[in-house]
């Protein structure tokens, strides 16, 4: 088992510190898959509990200038890291001005992702800082847990407004309710609303679009001719859901919604 | 004592009281009459803060109370123990206070004990801040930094750099050099087998450091978070800060030196455990000890030999060290539970009498066989005592018993 890669461009390797950031903040520890093309940071078993499950695919190509992984096996090509994303978080933090990042997996007393940043310096020699950080190898009886999540049966897909918006309204009804209910309908219009004893408030979105879903095996069935207007809303709890947004530093292009009403 | 600080010292000032805050909760202001001086020591006593501001940081400064026509002497202003909670708020936004405050007025009322910080802001806003101080005997840590072997010398920023890697967490650090090499590690006592914490590292070149003399190779482990104030605070002065230290176990005084100011942390450091044996300690506070006629049945062990031997050794292996799983705690805060208090002089109240240092080893050997962060040696600094204790460079040579050099004898330096 091995890996060994290096980031050398600083738009990258913010790129990356960015993406580790939000996971960071959404796990106290993660899985870390990685194969020959991609890394995935899982998370895998909050959804019964009513949290944050989470699923991140990222091509190593968009990153690292240097990527080599020889996994378990021939045959299972990939490796299964357990970690706490809030270390390789920190490691990376104080690296944005680096010459080069290099990872590597390493077993000296016990396995750990060795971060080594180069840092450029006064004198003739640069500044090298290593970051040890310790991992857990996940066996290969447990990588089925970690498969990836299918996009469940749905009945209104929708493109979400500018998260800061959101984030910050959620912010402002996070104080006066526990729940908030999302409902949406598949003309693009999107409502935020929470409901108490003394005070009820609704943000109203409209244009936001929705995406398009080619029909798979007649899985998208029940969103077919369902009527344009008519809403589909969920109830969640609000903290969950302002926990999701806060993380969110990488600025996506598209961020969906999808509701199932039971 | 009254003294007037001005609005561009201020930060500079505030700084210092910050600084002394991440040692302990309380801290003496010290007025001598070359200046003011500020000292604090955390309660393991492994810390101990000094800075010292001369008469001409200040836009004015006094410290003689009027005599009583009953005494023959000038009566120098007592020392005065303040609670670093109360003080703190006065200088809170450091940052803010150029902007705000025009001078700041300090006077003491010796006689119903009442320290005065009077603001003077701006468009006429005058803040009055009145504390009640205990008075004090303070203490000073006798430690030789000339004799250390290794100096390095860096300007505050480049130590800012380093210790950013560091997590805000982060208790301890260790600093090993060797003639080519700096390297500054997160120390952690965990079991390496499965370690839960990262482990930071970061290896510089003796380039980068202004003054670079190792003359033994050594590491030595001080607690970071007493340290990071006086980073702060030299980042205010923009001075170079000297690190001097010797061989694990010796303290090591991080120091800064301007025209108007001057100021020095120094910390125990861990001593490495293999090397403690009975005969160890004693060399250890011997190098640190003040001597002093009184004390006879010292037995300055000239140990000092094998003990340099034994520390020489620069990697430690922490696996047969480390007995005891999960720990915790740092073994800073461990030791404060098991570290007697340190012989330490107090000669202006009751004429003199040190601990006897059979007692303090005895003390010592009682305590546990795991790291132990040798603590400082005191020496009480009053203008009373007399100048045996000042036989060999101590922080405040310059304060108060330097009219006294002239008029006692000086006694054997170990």
């Amino acid at each position: 088992m091995r890996f060994r890669a290096k980031i050398v461009d600083l738009a990258c390797l913010n790129h990356f510190s960015r993406v580790i950031n939000t996971i960071a903040k959404l796990a106290k520890t993660c899985t870390l898959r990685l194969t020959v093309n991609k890394l995935y940071f899982i998370l895998s078993d909050r959804v019964a509990n009513g949290g944050v499950s989470m699923w991140c695919e990222l091509c190593q190509g968009n990153f690292f200038d240097e990527f080599q992984m020889e996994g378990v096996a021939a045959d299972h090509n990939e490796i299964y890291l357990e970690l706490m994303p809030e270390n390789l978080s920190r490691a990376l933090k104080t690296a944005q001005n680096a010459k080069a990042v290099k990872i590597k997996l390493t077993n000296k007393h016990s396995p750990c992702l060795k971060v080594a940043v180069e840092l450029p310096s006064l004198s003739s020699s640069s500044r090298i800082v290593t970051h040890d950080i310790p991992v857990r190898v996940i066996p290969r009886r447990l990588w089925n847990d970690f498969r990836e999540p299918v996009v469940p049966d749905f009945d209104v897909s929708i493109y979400l407004p500018v998260l800061k918006t959101m984030k910050s309204i959620v912010e402002r009804m996070k104080n006066l309710s526990n729940y908030i209910v999302i409902e949406a309908n598949l003309s693009g219009e999107m409502n935020l609303k929470i409901e108490t004893d003394v005070v009820s408030v609704t943000t109203h979105f409209k244009d936001l679009g929705n995406p398009p879903w080619a029909s798979e095996d007649g899985c998208q069935s029940s969103a077919q001719g369902r009527d344009l207007q008519s809403m589909a809303e969920v109830r969640i709890d609000i903290k969950k859901l302002q926990q999701l947004l806060v993380g969110q530093q990488v600025n996506p292009t598209k961020a969906l919604c999808t509701g199932l009403v039971p | 004592m009254k003294c007037v600080i001005g609005g561009t010292h201020l930060r500079v000032f505030g700084r210092a009281v910050h600084a002394m805050a991440r040692v302990s909760d309380e801290f003496c202001f010290d007025p001598i009459d070359k200046g003011l001086a500020l000292r604090s020591v955390n309660s393991s006593r492994s810390a101990y803060a000094y800075v010292f501001f001369s008469s001409m940081f200040f836009q004015h400064y006094c410290c003689t109370a009027a005599p009583q026509p009953c005494q023959k002497e000038k009566q120098l202003s007592l020392a005065c123990k303040l609670i670093i909670k109360s003080v703190l708020p006065i200088f809170r936004c450091v940052n803010m206070l150029e902007r705000h405050v025009e001078k700041c007025n300090i006077y003491t009322n010796a006689k119903d004990h009442h320290i005065t910080f009077q603001l003077l802001c701006r468009n006429g806003i005058v803040k009055t801040h009145n504390l009640a101080f205990q008075e004090c005997d303070p203490l000073q840590a006798v430690f030789a930094k000339h004799l250390c072997p290794n100096v390095l010398r860096a300007h505050s920023r480049l130590l800012a750099d380093i210790m950013v890697h560091f997590p805000t967490s982060q208790e301890e650090v260790t600093l090993s050099v060797t003639p080519t090499r700096v390297c500054f590690k997160s120390y952690t006592e965990e079991n390496t087998d499965f370690p839960k914490t990262m482990v930071t590292e970061i290896q510089l070149n003796p380039d980068e450091f202004d003054f670079f003399q190792v003359g033994v190779d050594s590491e030595v482990t001080f607690c970071l978070r007493e340290l990071r104030g006086l980073l702060a605070f030299s980042e205010a002065t923009s001075v170079s800060v000297s690190i001097h230290f010797d061989t694990p176990g010796k303290p090591v005084a991080f120091s800064i030196e301007d025209v108007v100011l001057e100021a020095s942390f120094i910390l125990a450091t861990l001593s490495d455990s293999r090397s403690e044996m009975a005969s160890q300690e004693p060399a250890c506070f011997s190098q640190m000890q003040e001597s002093s006629k009184t004390c006879t049945d010292k037995s300055i062990d000239k140990d000092g030999g094998a003990e340099a031997a034994a520390s020489k050794k620069p990697r430690w292996n922490r696996q047969a060290q480390n007995t005891v799983s999960g720990a915790p705690a740092s073994p800073l805060a461990k030791q404060v539970r098991s570290i007697p208090t340190v012989s330490y002089r107090d000669t202006a109240g009751t004429g003199g009498t040190a601990v006897t240092k059979a007692d303090d080893r005895a003390v010592l050997e009682a305590e546990s066989p795991y790291h132990k962060f040798h603590s400082l040696f005191f020496g009480a600094v009053s203008f009373k005592e007399d100048a045996t204790s000042h036989t060999f460079h101590s922080l405040a040579t310059a304060s108060d018993t330097e009219e006294d050099f002239g008029k006692t004898q000086s006694s054997q330096v170990l």
